[in-house]
């Protein structure tokens, strides 16, 4: 049943998907599989994103069947069975509305065990310091799409380090407006323009690959 | 506006004002006579000065250069469209646009009550307001509960054509398209009030008012309903009166432009009513409607339409100097023996004769109305009713003007 | 008057960006400007300013057209997309139109729900926003499909347009007056700034007007992008069948355009860089096609600009007649497009703006030199930014090296 699931999620045959989903998850032991398989499958389709083969719309039709799957099997796991592999506060910085890949990064992220703390879009650059402070992530990820975003990214670092925060925690940023000049113009960590890469390179900042 | 202008418009304006005031001024003030014959003189037909708005500006300022009076003669420029004005009297910045009907916006909209040259009528005949019944006997409680909202929903889509269906695209696309035709005209506009300030006349014009049973009669209820209605519904139609006093006040100060500071209130129910029927249904919200406007600033230029005889004596309720009192059938010299140094009279020449006399019978006939009319001052020399037809002999208007310049010094 | 010389001009530019599209090449590499918000940081004004203030706007692109003179003119009172009422009032073919561009002056009479103005929602200093939303259920897909007209004014109209919401009261219909009063303000000041574009040398007429794919209209202003890339998969035909309704709809809207003088239709592409070959061709490419041979057969020519990533689809052009109009391009590396689509379509952009922002000027003399090397040969080239928007702190010293390497290394 998790290879029938691995597929039909990975072919993006939705309904077939969720219907797996519904009776595995019943099962013995059936969550934490669900769990992870969807974990396997969403990682398979962000390999195929960076390979060319899948577009934008498979990663937003994956990150929708994900979030459907996970409402009704999150509940159904114990506390350990969810332990994340560290915490990142993301937004879209200042100025920039744009949302859409953020979103996809956003569930590709906790498909692969992180915890994302979400903030937003237009996010001004005292929330990301009240955001940090709060929830101590290990990673901050901000996303911009519009040139004007540059600039509220850096902007944005600069606040962090003047509250003295920015030793504490890795910066990547992402967004049709992020490149290597880009990352060393703001001060960031690492960067990554889709989602695949930025979940590989988040998990490389927390040690964890 | 060159310094002589300015100072002409200030003498004109002066001239006006000190009649108002029930003075006398230095020379009898004067509105001048005009009408169709404005198209005529220009050369175009009642259809281009109707629609084509250049060719109207053209027309005005050729014809208030040729005869020059205290205040511009600008004839007849469209028709009210009143059930509008009151529909949108909480929305002031729409007064501009909806409160007349020239020929393009009556393409726009089609006013059920409108005609014009060119379109309904022969190209030659001036607009005409031709009402019907758009409201029913039945409807008064719905007109007294709350008259604007009444009029917008109910009244407006019957009248206009355009907002048969008050949610359809055709209702919202007239409303631009009625702002850009507007648009349009206020740019000629714009041009010929500065060739009237070159002229010599200073920028203003008039705000409006109606009695409140008229509004209920011309726009509601049609005159001979109505008359039946004080009969059967005398109750109703008292309420109504009252209950629309207010918004159409409100429209009067939408209709206040700056500078303006007179109302004009044509009358058309007077002559229907017994000074009974005029003491109960009709003069009472029309008294306070004078004494609300001049409390906002505003003196009422009141036109008596028809024969007002029987009813001038209501006239000394008013306060002295409360304004002006203008007379169609009613004899100016019987007006002055009454209300001399209480109102200003304005009218005094019968159209009728302008356009079937001679020049010198008018002559004569202009020296002798101003020999009545001016000693004491408070009067201003107007035609009894504003239209001259096309075919008014150019020598006999010209004649008016020459027996004022004449005999029209204090 | 416009003197001869600069009626030369204008006949000069326009005849460099016409060879282009005919795939010639021209006298020199036809160069479309660079703008944006820029604009008013150059002039001194706020972008408030510069929405708001037609005549400060008015100066402020003159005076940036002077300083960095291009073969189209930048500048000018921009506005938002507002297609929905276009669509919903296109049987009135006077207005249609006029309603499309949401300037600050018409969003403050309409509220659209999408839209953000510097010096209202925004501060003075930002650049105005598309925020987009979801406007439309899925279940209302049949509706739009019957009447994607009626269905616009209906049902979509009152949800976006925060005066419109209750058609039919006095306020929508005042604001219907509202927004007439202001469009005929508005046309009084495009006739004095086409005047004085007229009198820099700038062609009159023959302009653009806009023209949308069909499932873009959906994404972008019905569903909101990422609920339409889902519909596509849970009712592929109803998707369809909207496209079809709608394009017959955008079609005629376009053709208003031409009928007021336009000669090109502008297509904003955004739901391309989502799509895979195979949905591009199934779902978006159809309409998109028909849409461009209708205008075709209509004398007007189409430009797409191709947002995001379009190397996926970059040979569906090749379905349509060589000639056909103009391919720009965001992220897709316009070298790599010309290998497809050389001698077939004109191509439009190259300058990225990323560069222009955070390089150097001597890079960016070596930069534009590299890709006019590499672009200007055999013509068909059209030199732009990739994205309409230099932000208003980008270094005047680098727009200058722009247009001076385009002077140095632009002639053919
Ligand atoms: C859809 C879209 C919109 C939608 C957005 C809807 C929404 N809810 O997000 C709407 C219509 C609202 C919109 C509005 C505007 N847009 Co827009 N929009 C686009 C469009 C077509 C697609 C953007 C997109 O979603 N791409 C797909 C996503 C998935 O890509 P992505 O964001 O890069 O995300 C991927 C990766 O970067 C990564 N990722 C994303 N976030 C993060 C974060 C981290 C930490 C990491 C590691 C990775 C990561 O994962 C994703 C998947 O691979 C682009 C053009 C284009 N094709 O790029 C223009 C574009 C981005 N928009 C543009 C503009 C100008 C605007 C407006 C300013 C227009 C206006 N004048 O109003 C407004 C924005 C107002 C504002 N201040 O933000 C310009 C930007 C130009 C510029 N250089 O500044 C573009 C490029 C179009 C253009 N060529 O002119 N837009």
């Amino acid at each position: 049943m998790r290879e029938e699931l691995l597929k039909s999620f990975v072919d993006m045959d939705e309904q077939e998907a969720v219907r797996i989903a519904r009776e595995l998850v019943e099962s013995d032991g059936g969550a934490v599989a669900v769990l992870e398989t969807c974990k396997e499958a969403m990682e398979e389709v962000g390999r195929l994103f960076e390979a060319g083969e899948y577009f934008l719309s498979e990663l937003i039709a994956a990150g929708d069947m994900f979030n459907q799957i996970m409402e009704f099997t999150l509940p159904k796991l114990q506390g350990d069975e969810v332990a994340s592999i560290g915490t990142m506060v993301l937004g879209t910085v200042q100025g920039d509305v744009h949302n859409i890949g953020k979103d996809i990064f956003k569930v590709m992220a906790e498909a692969s065990g992180i915890n994302v703390i979400d903030i937003g879009i237009d996010v001004p650059h005292e929330k990301f310091v009240e955001a940090i402070k709060e929830h101590k992530p290990e990673l901050v990820g901000m996303c911009c799409l519009i040139t004007l975003g540059v600039d509220s990214m850096k902007r944005t670092i600069e606040v962090i380090k003047e509250a003295g925060l920015r030793d504490d925690i890795k910066i990547i940023i992402g967004g049709g407006r992020v490149s290597q000049a880009v990352m060393e113009h703001v001060g960031a960590d690492a960067w990554a323009d889709d989602a695949a890469r930025g979940v590989r390179l988040s998990k490389e900042l927390l040690g964890k690959e | 506006m060159a310094v002589d202008a300015k100072q002409l418009a200030a003498e004109r304006a002066a001239r006006l004002k000190a009649a108002v005031e029930l003075k006398e001024p230095d020379r009898v003030p004067f509105t001048g006579i005009g009408g169709d014959v404005i198209a005529a003189y220009a050369g175009i037909t009642s259809y281009e000065f109707n629609f084509d708005y250049e060719k109207q500006c053209q027309a005005i300022i050729k014809y208030v250069k040729d005869f020059p009076s205290d205040q511009p003669v600008i004839g007849m420029t469209g028709l009210g469209n009143h059930v509008a004005s009151m529909a949108f009297s909480d929305y002031p910045d729409l007064y501009p646009i909806i409160s007349r009907v020239d020929g393009p916006t009556n393409d726009i909209l089609g006013v059920d009550y409108c005609r014009f040259p060119g379109r309904e009528l022969d190209e030659n005949s001036s607009p005409q307001f031709i009402g019907r019944e758009y409201m029913s006997a039945e409807e008064y409680d719905e007109l007294i509960a709350d008259p604007v909202k009444f009029c917008f929903e109910k009244i407006l889509p019957r009248i206009v054509r355009a907002f048969r269906d008050m949610k359809a695209p055709e209702a919202h696309a007239a409303m631009a398209r009625l702002a850009l035709e507007k648009a349009k005209a206020g740019a000629a506009m714009r041009d010929m009030f500065r060739q009237l300030q070159e002229l010599g006349y200073a920028p203003g014009g008039l705000s409006v008012f109606f009695a409140p049973l008229d509004f209920i009669g011309d726009q509601l209820r049609d005159i001979p309903n109505l008359i039946k209605d004080l009969r059967r519904y005398p109750d109703k139609v008292k309420a109504a009166t009252e209950a629309v006093l207010e918004p159409l006040l409100k429209v009067s100060v939408n209709a206040k432009g700056p500078g303006v500071e007179t109302a004009m209130i044509p009358l058309h129910l007077n002559e229907y009513l017994s000074p009974a029927l005029y003491n109960e249904f009709y003069w009472p919200t029309l008294k306070e409607g004078i004494l609300r406007l001049a409390e906002l600033g505003m003196k009422s230029q009141v036109f008596f339409e028809g024969r007002h005889d029987a009813h001038l004596e209501t006239i000394l309720e008013l306060p002295a100097g409360w304004g002006t009192a203008y007379f169609e059938k009613t004899d100016v010299r019987k007006a002055k023996k009454l209300l001399q140094g209480h109102t200003c009279i304005m009218g005094g020449i019968d159209v009728g004769m302008v356009i079937s006399s001679t020049p010198a019978k008018l002559d004569e006939y202009i020296k002798e109305i101003l020999g009545e009319m001016m000693p004491g001052g408070g009067f201003i020399l107007a035609p009894n009713i504003g239209n001259l037809p096309r075919e008014t002999p150019i020598e006999n208007i010209r004649a008016v003007y020459e027996a004022v310049e004449k005999y029209g010094k204090y | 008057m416009v003197s001869p010389e600069m009626q030369k001009l204008a006949q000069e530019r326009a005849a460099r960006m016409q060879a282009a599209i005919e795939l010639k090449e021209p006298d020199r590499v036809p160069f479309t400007g660079l703008g944006g918000d820029i604009v008013a940081a150059y002039a001194g004004i706020t972008a408030y300013e510069f929405e708001f203030d037609f005549e400060k706007n008015r100066q402020a692109a003159i005076k940036w057209l002077k300083d960095f003179p291009a073969d189209s003119p930048v500048g000018g009172i921009g506005g938002l997309d507002n297609l929905a009422m276009s669509v919903a009032f296109v049987d009135f073919p006077d207005l249609a139109n006029q309603f499309f561009m949401v300037n600050g002056p018409m969003n403050d009479v309409l509220n659209m729900k999408f839209a953000r103005f510097p010096g209202r929602q925004l501060d003075e200093y930002s650049s105005r926003q598309f925020i987009g939303g979801k406007n439309m259920e899925p279940e209302e897909y049949d509706e739009l499909i019957a009447d994607p007209v009626k269905f616009s004014y209906e049902k979509i109209l009152p949800r976006i347009a925060g005066n419109l919401a209750d058609l039919g009261s006095p306020t929508s219909l005042a604001t219907m007056a509202r927004l007439g009063m202001v469009k005929a303000q508005q046309a009084a000041e495009m006739r004095k700034t086409g005047a004085a574009l007229a009198e820099l040398g700038y062609p009159t007429g023959g302009g653009s007007t806009f023209a949308f794919a069909p499932l873009d209209y959906i994404g972008d202003h019905l569903r909101d992008l990422p609920n339409l890339v889902l519909d596509i998969r849970r009712y592929p035909d109803k998707v369809k069948a909207a496209a079809e309704a709608i394009l017959e709809v955008l079609v005629k809207w376009t053709l208003q355009g031409k009928a007021a003088g336009a000669v090109q239709a502008g297509f904003p592409l955004h739901l391309n860089e989502y799509l895979s070959p195979k949905l591009y061709r199934e779902f978006y490419w159809p309409t998109l096609k028909e849409y461009i041979l209708r205008l075709r057969e209509e004398g007007m020519r189409s430009r797409l600009f191709c947002e995001g990533w379009h190397d996926a689809h970059l040979d569906t052009f090749l379905e349509l007649p060589a000639g056909w109009g103009i391919a720009a391009f965001e992220k897709t590396d316009v070298r790599k497009a010309k290998k497809v689509l050389a001698g077939h379509t004109c191509i439009s952009g190259g300058i990225d703006v990323g560069v222009v922002i955070s390089g150097t000027p001597a890079e960016i003399d070596e930069y534009i030199k590299r890709l006019l090397g590499d672009m200007m040969p055999g013509g068909g080239f059209i030199l732009g930014p990739n994205v309409g928007n230099l932000p208003r702190n980008t270094p005047i010293e680098n727009v200058a090296a722009v247009y001076e390497a385009v002077e140095k290394y632009g002639k053919y």
